[in-house]
């Protein structure tokens, strides 16, 4: 079986702050896998060592492996754009480029890359990803406005798109519901969803009732130490560690 | 209470006083820069003939040097004033950073005499020596270039302009730049940008403070008067090429007022060019602002 994304000995340091220690999985494709635990434990973090955006930190330290396909996105020979590229990225905040168009805002990722040789393939991906993200029928015909004039919940579909244009292998999402009211919320699990079909999905939630709705795996992090990791029905049902039960029946946030 | 009561009626006071030295300042200019255009028109503004001997007074040649220099610095400046900034921000490692910028703020503080004496005795030879004779000796035939240079003249005033008001514009730009959200520089690279693709996109996200700062910098360029005085070479000429010593309204106001009162239309055509200048500043420093305060609502 090939795996979607296998880490191996990760740590991660801020200056002398040790915040991931030692973790190690691997996880199947088109699933979804949720990666939970309180405020603080690292799981953003865990989520920025994958595609490798950490290093906009300057603090940070990284050493082990993580291998999408067999390849370590931590060799030297390997580029670092390429790394990002093969992952899409969906923050907390919805962050659309707030001048540019809604169309430039999917079109810029592929164009930039290379994925596309003309205008008239652009638009067609840039089509596919705003239908994949659920969105096109609400903006097919204000391509050309600033992505700044969408509402919250269409911003991040928004930015779903322009993850999915990247035609990412895993598609990483951060509390991407985090500041959605329910129903926007709600549509974007929805897509999740609908999204394992041809992606892989990880997505970071300090809300063990979403994981347990959405995921497929799920992973429960603590003061940057992966606890446990299993089926989602499992962990929520049979948790092995105790830490793990004070999490998901709520008497730990 | 007591207290309170006076602080009300001292701040009244000082804001009256503020707002009525401006409007009198205005009223002033009109007033007194009247009688020279009751008597000439608009030939005072498109007249290039300055002779107080014959009482005869236009601004053109003026205008013109005031027009050039500042077109030549604001485009010398603009790409230097990004640059800095991007540098500034994104280049130059953490602990030279601050010590950078205070000296970037510290230039645009220097009171503008020192940069014209640096400029008349240092920037003006090294110009005239090393790119104004060689563009005049093998681009003379383009116009611009055409005149043979002197070390002092509009386009030394212009470049000498440049250095001064980079830093100004610069402060603002980099003030945008590193208000920039950290989560869209995330957005930029997790999409696979490039360092440069990303410090291009965040240049168009703060594109109106970019706007902003080069304008007021370019309000900053129209005014200033003494720097310009020492090296713009101070002929009353309809210029002919970027190399002609020339005059700005500015340095004509400074040299020529001591001796203004000796004729009968000096004074009134002196505070013309001022009325003039005043209000090309004011429209350049409303655009500015204009584009500031779309940043503001913005972030």
């Amino acid at each position: 079986m090939t795996w979607a994304i296998e880490v191996n000995n990760l740590n991660v340091w801020y200056g002398d702050k040790h915040i991931l220690k030692n973790i190690s999985f691997k996880i199947p494709k088109n699933i979804i896998f949720a990666i939970m635990g309180p405020s603080g434990c690292g799981k953003s973090t865990l989520l920025r060592a994958m595609n490798r955006l950490l290093e906009l930190n300057p603090h940070a330290r990284v050493e082990g492996q993580v291998r999408i396909d067999g390849i370590d996105v931590y060799n030297d020979n390997v580029d670092i754009t390429w790394v990002r590229r093969q992952f899409g990225m969906v923050f907390q905040i919805p962050n659309p480029f707030p001048h540019l168009s809604i169309y430039e805002n999917v079109a810029l990722g592929p164009k930039l890359n290379g994925l596309v040789k003309n205008k008239s393939q652009l638009d067609e991906l840039v089509k596919q990803a705003l239908e994949q993200a659920y969105l096109w029928d609400e903006v097919k015909n204000d391509l050309k406005k600033p992505a700044s004039m969408l509402s919250g919940g269409q911003q991040q579909r928004l930015c779903i798109a322009r993850a999915l244009a990247l035609k990412p292998k895993i598609v990483l999402m951060d509390e991407p519901t985090a500041n959605l009211d329910p129903v926007a919320s709600s549509k974007i699990e929805e897509l999740m969803l609908e999204l394992k079909e041809n992606y892989t999905i990880i997505i970071v939630t300090h809300n063990p009732q979403q994981a347990a709705r959405i995921s497929d795996y799920v992973a429960f992090l603590y003061m940057g130490e992966l606890i446990e990791i299993g089926e989602t029905s499992m962990v929520f049902t049979r948790p092995r560690h105790e830490l793990t039960e004070k999490y998901v029946v709520g008497r730990m946030g | 209470m007591r207290s309170e009561k006076i602080f009300q009626i001292l701040l009244f006071f000082f804001i009256f006083t503020t707002l009525t030295i401006v409007v009198g300042i205005v009223v002033s200019l009109v007033t007194t820069s009247s009688p020279i255009f009751i008597k000439y028109g608009l030939d005072f503004v498109f007249s290039s003939v300055w002779n107080p001997v014959k009482e005869s007074y236009g601004i053109l040649p003026a205008l013109l040097g005031t027009l050039i220099t500042s077109t030549i610095a604001i485009s010398i400046a603009t790409p230097l004033a990004i640059s800095l900034a991007v540098f500034s921000s994104e280049i130059i490692p953490q602990r030279f950073r601050s010590l950078m910028n205070s000296i970037s703020d510290l230039m645009a503080s220097l009171p503008s005499v020192i940069y014209g004496l640096w400029g008349l005795y240092v920037l003006a030879p090294i110009l005239h020596n090393y790119l104004m004779l060689p563009l005049h000796n093998y681009l003379g035939f383009i116009p611009l270039f055409s005149t043979k240079p002197t070390p002092t003249n509009l386009f030394t005033a212009g470049v000498l302009l440049a250095i001064m008001i980079v830093p100004f514009a610069s402060s603002i730009i980099r003030e945008a730049y590193t208000a920039v959200p950290y989560n869209l520089k995330e957005a930029a690279y997790s999409i696979g940008m490039t360092k440069w693709e990303t410090v291009r996109t965040m240049l168009g996200y703060i594109k109106s403070a970019i706007f902003a700062g080069l304008f007021l910098a370019l309000g900053r360029a129209m005014g200033e008067t003494m720097a310009v005085a020492m090296v713009v070479g101070n002929i009353l000429n309809i210029p002919k090429s970027l190399f002609d010593m020339g005059y700005t309204i500015s340095s004509l106001i400074a040299n020529q007022f001591p001796n203004a009162e000796a004729y009968e239309y000096m004074v009134p055509a002196l505070y013309g060019g001022a009325t003039i200048l005043f209000l090309i500043g004011l429209v350049i420093n409303l655009v500015g602002l204009y584009f500031i305060k779309k940043v503001m609502i913005k972030g």
